[in-house]
């Protein structure tokens, strides 16, 4: 169990999910049951899909925050063209080309033209609004299909179709990192000198990390609009911020090189059943805030005081003489 | 004539106005081991560099297996058949040993797992390939950077320093694998400050000073004092030690059944104004009893006398206020500001005595005179510490120890990849700063340099202080005390 906890923080933060599900269970009798799990789920689509796309650009020791732009530009392009006449195929390619697009730029601005990824993709957070404002001129967009409704609402035992999709985009995330091409996504992170040094394709890993992070983002749009049906001006704004909360509640490094797709998806759904929780309660929503908040210092709190006692007790058993590996025995002529 | 392998025609290289290869012609062949040496900063690592592909030339022709690099990348490099393992040990902190050597290989690294066990095991040392790579010490790291190169069996393979910080068993080992692949038609280049290795396995010899190359032959018509006279004029070899020096009889510091982490039950003194060589193979917990006294590292018994006094620092900045410096053996890692100027890490020791407003001015005054008495190969005060050649670098950290004046000056490994010449300067100082009553600990693995430097030796294995040696002992005598006792503990 302490081994477990201490081979990263996904369990400590596995822990604290459950115990506050329980918690909240206790309170309000009727909260744990199978509907609200597929209900947390839902609610947190969008969300994973965010945190999906940014986590191998963190991976890479890069960051992305303009997610939250590129959903709201990817949601109007789907609007856009779906009222005008194309169909849902045809509309979809387009929104998933918009979003490509969008982390395309990124990708050229970072790895190509050498912008700090923070300082670009803050540049292109502000960039894709206005585009999307200007498409829009402003106004919301209203009035989608009802086959557009559909990928949103349950139906396949109790997930929706965009539900599906995600569960299909994350079992494809885990597979790759396990792949060798995957593992060149944390080296970079790890060491980008020596990922270079070693041959390895380092420009071009960055900006595929940032296509990516567009394409998904351009998912997280489609899911948007499918859930709630119209497309508001501020569709996505800030949610980056949490996405970015979420990865590292998950134990995924700001300095790249570390991180795993089990922590991504238990750190959205944390973040999420908090959310859902505060509602059984119903508590007013405006508390969300302060208590999400709190409880992201609290799990990294415990789990760093938990790391460290875990680390103490590593060192003292590695420098416990006696029981240390057996150094190769050398003879006198090897020192001669 | 043995066919070319690799070839560079005419590079020259400038960083800025500065030339710091001009029109170097260099070859390797097949089957041939081909020794660089020159002093630091005389650009072997970058014309090695530029082969490599991780940096442009500024001019001339770079030609791997007759065809010429380009793109001028490390990837295209490799394609070609050439791999460097570089002098500073690259390493992905956060992966296993295994994968910090396979990366980059055409198939996931389970499917070399035997092959680089094989390796390791034929290398004679242990590594074990779950490890995660973070917590391998500098020996190591070097071990993991060398098994990159033999695991991708380039055609031509290029050794820039691998050998500063192993111990003499890891490097005859070393040695045995470049001969072998010499035998099955690879061409080698071999980098190394110390000339009788260069000499155990080199067939050929290029000598550069300067950015020029200087002298280039076969190595068996080359005389030692030849290679040293165009390597540096005016250095003809290391200058012996001073005889007859009477060392104070004042205690500075005394340990007493000291224990931590990784060494137990160590007494020692050091004397006002004396030099204590402390020896020992690599993991015979020298690094760390020097760590644990300057607080790095938490002890777990015995007590220490600073000048008479209980002395116990928690932190590193306990030990520097009451004049115990320290030098890490791992520059990179923790010795130095890498990015930042020269003269900050120069002062780095001692931010806590500077006024409340720095007065760059005399920061700067405070490392020229430090880069005159050194000898340090720079352009400028305020050039990074990663734009210098490895063993000025290694000067830097230095002059960092030296600036904070301390009482007691404990120095790990003080010249890994520092040149024959300023061997002999830093020598000089260790011997000038004794003089003036400081005292040093010096711990280093080369026991010729333990031999020449050392008042009194202390020899350390296992953990445990396996005896103590007068001055002038033979290096026969400390390996003995080194290796044999090691056996006996593990008996
Ligand atoms: N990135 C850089 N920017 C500016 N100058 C540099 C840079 N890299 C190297 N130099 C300079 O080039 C010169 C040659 O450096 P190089 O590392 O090739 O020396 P070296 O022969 O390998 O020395 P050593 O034995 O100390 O490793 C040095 O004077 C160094 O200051
Ligand atoms: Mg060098």
């Amino acid at each position: 169990m302490l081994n477990w906890i201490a081979r990263d923080r996904v369990a400590t933060l596995l822990l604290v999910t459950i115990a506050v599900l329980l918690a909240v269970g206790a309170a309000a009798p009727g909260f744990l049951a199978p509907s609200t799990a597929t209900m947390i789920w839902s609610n947190g689509l969008v969300l994973m899909l965010i945190a999906l796309g940014v986590f191998p650009v963190i991976l890479t020791r890069n960051i992305d925050v303009s997610g939250g732009s590129v959903l709201g530009l990817s949601a109007v392009t789907l609007g856009l063209s779906l009222n005008a006449g194309f169909a849902m195929p045809v509309a979809i390619a387009l929104t998933l080309g918009a979003g490509l697009a969008a982390g395309a730029v990124n990708g050229v601005l970072v790895a190509v033209l050498g912008v700090p990824s923070i300082v670009a993709t803050l540049g292109t957070l502000g960039l894709f609004r206005g585009v999307m404002l200007i498409a829009t001129g402003g106004e919301w967009i209203e009035e989608l299909p009802e086959t557009l409704k559909a990928l949103g609402a349950k139906s396949i035992g109790g997930l929706s179709v965009m539900g599906l999709c995600t569960m299909v985009v994350i079992v494809a995330v885990w597979a790759f990192l396990r792949a060798r091409r995957g593992r060149w996504v944390m080296v970079v992170g790890d060491n980008r000198a020596a990922a270079r040094h070693l041959g390895l394709p380092v420009k071009r890993i960055e900006f595929l990390a940032f296509v990516w992070g567009g394409g998904m983002a351009a998912l997280a749009g489609i899911t948007f609009a499918a859930q709630i049906g119209f497309v508001p001006n501020q569709a996505g704004t800030g949610i980056e911020l949490r996405a970015i909360a979420a990865l590292v509640l998950g134990g995924i490094s700001l300095l790249g090189g570390v991180g795993t797709v089990a922590g991504v998806v238990i750190g959205v759904i944390f973040f999420t059943s908090i959310d859902t929780a505060l509602v059984f309660l119903k508590i007013p929503a405006y508390w969300n805030d302060l208590i999400g908040g709190a409880m992201l210092l609290t799990v990294l709190l415990i789990d760093g005081r938990l790391r460290i006692a875990l680390e103490a007790r590593d060192r003292a058993a590695r420098y416990h003489r006696g029981e240390a590996p057996t150094p190769q025995s050398k003879t006198l002529e090897d020192a001669a | 004539m043995k066919p070319t392998l690799a070839e560079l025609v005419s590079v020259s290289k400038n960083y800025g106005p500065v030339a710091v290869l001009k029109g170097v012609d260099f070859s390797v062949r097949k089957g041939e081991v081909h020794a660089l040496l020159g002093g630091n900063g005389a650009g072997k690592s970058t014309l090695m560099k530029i082969l490599a592909g991780l940096v442009p030339a500024t001019g001339g022709q770079v030609q791997i297996g007759g065809a010429a690099l380009s793109p001028a990348t490390p990837a295209q490099a490799q394609a070609m058949g050439l791999y460097l393992v570089p002098q500073e040990a690259h390493i992905f902190p956060n992966q296993s040993v295994l994968e910090n050597v396979c990366i980059g290989l055409p198939q996931a690294a389970s499917a070399y797992r035997s092959r680089v066990k094989d390796l390791i095991a034929r290398m004679g040392v242990t590594l074990r390939l779950e490890t995660k790579a973070a917590t391998l010490e500098i020996a190591d790291r070097q071990i993991v950077e060398i098994l990159r190169g033999l695991i991708r069996d380039a055609k031509v393979l290029i050794l820039d320093e691998p050998t500063s910080a192993l111990t003499p068993h890891e490097v005859d080992t070393l040695f045995t694998r470049m001969k072998s692949l010499r035998e099955s038609g690879h061409g080698l280049v071999f980098i190394s400050h110390k000339l009788h290795e260069l000499r155990a396995v080199s067939d050929r010899i290029t000598v550069l000073r300067d950015g020029f190359v200087v002298h280039s032959a076969e190595m068996a018509q080359s005389t030692d004092a030849e290679i040293l006279a165009a390597m540096s004029p005016g250095v003809t070899a290391l200058n012996d030690r001073v005889e007859g020096k009477i060392v104070s009889e004042e205690k500075v510091l005394q340990l007493s059944h000291l224990s931590g982490e990784g060494f137990v039950d160590i007494s020692l003194e050091v004397h006002r104004g004396e030099v204590l060589g402390l020896t020992g193979v690599v993991g015979a917990g020298r690094t760390e009893l020097a760590e644990t006294l300057v607080g790095l590292r938490p002890r777990s018994g015995g007590e220490v006398l600073l000048e008479g006094r209980p002395f116990h620092a928690t932190k590193p900045s306990d030990a520097v206020k009451q004049g115990i410096v320290h030098l890490s053996e791992d520059r990179q890692q923790y010795g130095l500001f890498l990015e930042a100027p020269l003269y900050w890490n120069t002062s780095s020791f001692v931010y806590h005595r500077l006024p409340f407003f720095l007065r760059p001015g005399r920061e700067q005054t405070r490392f020229e005179t430090y880069r005159k008495s050194l000898g340090i190969k720079c352009a400028s005060a305020d050039q990074p510490v990663n734009s210098l050649s490895g063993g000025n670098q290694q000067k830097v950290l230095l002059s960092k120890c030296l600036a904070a004046e301390p009482k007691l000056l404990i120095l790990d490994e003080p010249t890994r990849g520092v040149d024959v010449g300023a061997r002999n300067d830093i020598y000089r100082i260790i011997e000038d700063l004794a003089a003036a009553g400081t005292s040093v600990i010096v711990i280093s693995s080369d026991f010729d340099e333990v031999v020449r430097l050392s008042d009194r030796i202390a020899v350390m294995a296992g953990g445990h202080l396996a005896g103590e040696l007068p001055a002038g002992a033979s290096t026969d005598a400390i390996g003995q005390l080194a290796f044999e006792s090691k056996e006996t503990t593990h008996a």
